[in-house]
């Protein structure tokens, strides 16, 4: 009950805070009735997803200041666990997701615990290692389809067993129901006990030590949250492409647009994953499409993140929001 | 049985023994001063003692129970808390958060914490600042911080790493008194690094010198700077003319 208060109270913030976050949820609430058409409808579901997705990274990534560019791996088991449990035994949905949040925590876990005894820089590189050794098996493993991937039956109804839809929609408010529950986690999140931890360990490793905080485990929680918000979001993924492959769900690129969107936005703030996904996801679509199609100019996008990352960690580490501040503070 | 026990602490830093064969005893409410010159090993057996080093051999008792190697976060747990001689000076979280950190080392419930956080705030006269970051503040008002968020987490035995250098005289003062009003208050046993001598004559009920990492003498303030050794290693000849 506790929690549940916490998560929905915001009035920590500003007022200019709690009214944009009004105004923003109105829009959201309207939007599929503005007649934008269906690209924007494909890029706000994109938005929506990279938000759960940085919020996600934030808990680790942010809040504990560890440079995690490993996400992608979660995304793939989130996908596949969904996907291969529909088409192997037809298993619903509402079972299949949770069976992989379980699947990601537990790998978590599993790869967490040897690989926090690493830090900073090594540790970052190992968590590009861990994904792209996934990739690779999932790459060759002609049980769960191998490079070729997963393909999942379409339904002509809409489903609510097995969340498949014909129309965007429908997947447009299963996703936002997903990005609240993410944002009111968060919003507890920040507030808990694991949250402070976290802050004290990316401030101070050895004063946090000297407080009582035993720095590996909290690390390895926060890394395993990550990692379910992650999960989620690649479930969603699978029956809202209808097929996944592993190129798709684990490519190195995924886990680095996962970690800049929430970097860019402003790591460990609340607002700064959202912020960052409503940058960044755009500007990817405008890039891909424009530069990579009708240029023929491939590659040159990734370029562009580097150089946004550049941009972020030399003039502002804490991201647009950091800037916003930096600019509320010296108003006052 | 004693409150400290520490037998025989051997720390060799590959060729440089910074602790050799260093063995005393703390009873409890006791206030003992460690004092040596630079490089005598002082930090290096807190952190023994406190576990950010693993002694190579020697043995810790803490309340009964042998801590040698234990975790830093398990020493805390037990009741040790220890300050720093070099306060992290960070961005990231506010005075009252910092102390918070401290006070969750006892609790899960945030506003349990938040409320021994403002308790210990209020103890040390930190409630005014309590908002503010710590690089926004001065040197001897950040060694404070560093004291309250240890205190939160309820120590018994508090290991203080020259809280009082970079002090002006009246800050010194203020500390002095603070120390020893948690020690007969609030029954802290304290175990002091310092340099200021004034301060080391002032509160230490007993003294502990280190020298090249051997323990050259221990015992009352007052026999410690008559003691030809430490005369030689630390004090100087000067100091000694002084008294």
């Amino acid at each position: 009950m506790e929690k549940l208060k916490d998560a929905l109270d915001f009035s920590d913030f500003s007022k200019a805070e709690r009214i944009g976050l009004i105004i923003f949820s109105v829009f959201l609430l309207v939007f599929p009735w503005l007649g934008t058409g269906s690209f924007a409808k494909t890029v706000m579901i994109q938005f929506l997803l990279f938000s759960l997705f940085g919020m996600g990274w934030n808990t680790i990534g942010g809040y504990g200041g560890q440079v995690e560019l490993g996400k992608a791996q979660y995304v793939g088991i989130g996908a596949y666990t969904v996907a291969l449990m529909m088409v192997w035994w037809k298993i619903p949905f509402w079972i299949s997701m949770p069976a992989g949040i379980l699947i990601a925590i537990g790998y978590s876990f599993a790869i967490g615990y040897p690989l926090f005894r690493l830090k900073g820089h090594y540790f970052a590189i190992a968590t590009i290692c861990t994904s792209l050794v996934l990739k690779d098996i999932f790459d060759n493993w002609s049980l769960v389809g191998a490079a070729k991937g997963v393909e999942l039956p379409i339904h002509e109804h809409p489903d609510f067993v097995y969340m498949q839809f014909k129309s965007d929609t429908y997947y447009y408010f299963f996703i936002m129901a997903l990005f609240y529950i993410g944002l009111f986690y968060m919003n507890w999140f920040r507030k808990s006990k694991l949250g402070y931890q976290l802050r004290m360990i990316k401030d101070d490793e050895d004063a946090a030590e000297s407080l009582g905080i035993d720095i590996r485990w909290c690390k390895i929680k926060a890394y395993s949250i990550a990692s379910a918000f992650v999960a989620v979001g690649g479930g969603f993924m699978a029956v809202y492409n209808l097929y996944i492959d592993p190129a798709s769900t684990m490519e190195l690129s995924l886990s680095i647009k996962i970690a800049l969107m929430a970097m860019l936005g402003g790591a460990a703030s609340l607002w700064g994953p959202i912020i960052g996904a409503a940058f960044l996801v755009p500007l990817d679509r405008f890039l891909g499409s424009w530069l990579g199609g009708q240029k023929g100019l491939t590659g040159i996008d990734f370029m562009i993140y580097a150089a946004l990352i550049m941009i972020v960690s030399a003039y502002q580490p804490r991201g647009i929001w950091g800037i916003i501040e930096q600019f509320r503070k010296r108003g006052r | 049985m004693s409150f400290l026990t520490v037998e025989n602490i051997v720390k060799d830093f590959g060729g440089l023994v910074a602790n050799n064969n260093v063995s005393f005893t703390i009873e409890e409410g006791e206030i003992i001063g460690l004092i040596g010159p630079n490089g005598a090993g002082k930090t290096t057996l807190f952190n023994c003692i406190v576990g950010y080093h693993r002694p190579d051999s020697g043995k810790v008792t803490f309340r009964g129970k042998d801590i040698t190697g234990m975790k830093p976060f398990a020493t805390n747990r037990e009741g040790i808390g220890r300050t720093f001689q070099i306060m992290k000076v960070t961005t990231g979280m506010t005075v009252l958060e910092n102390v918070m950190v401290g006070a969750f080392c006892r609790t899960n419930d945030r506003n349990t914490a938040r409320g021994k956080a403002l308790e210990v705030l209020n103890d040390l006269a930190l409630d005014g600042v309590k908002d503010y970051y710590i690089n926004e503040l001065p040197i001897a008002i950040q060694r404070k911080v560093g004291l309250a968020r240890t205190l939160a987490t309820k120590p018994v035995l508090l290991m203080l790493d020259e809280v009082a250098s970079g002090l002006n005289p009246k800050e010194i003062e203020d500390v002095v008194e603070l120390l020893r009003r948690l020690n007969n208050t609030k029954k802290i046993t304290l175990f002091l690094i310092e340099h200021i001598m004034e301060m080391v004559m002032k509160v230490s009920q007993r003294v502990i010198v280190l020298d090249y990492g051997e323990k050259i003498a221990e015992g009352l303030p007052a026999d410690i700077v008559r003691n030809e050794n430490v005369i030689k290693a630390y004090l100087g000849e000067k100091y000694a003319q002084g008294l």
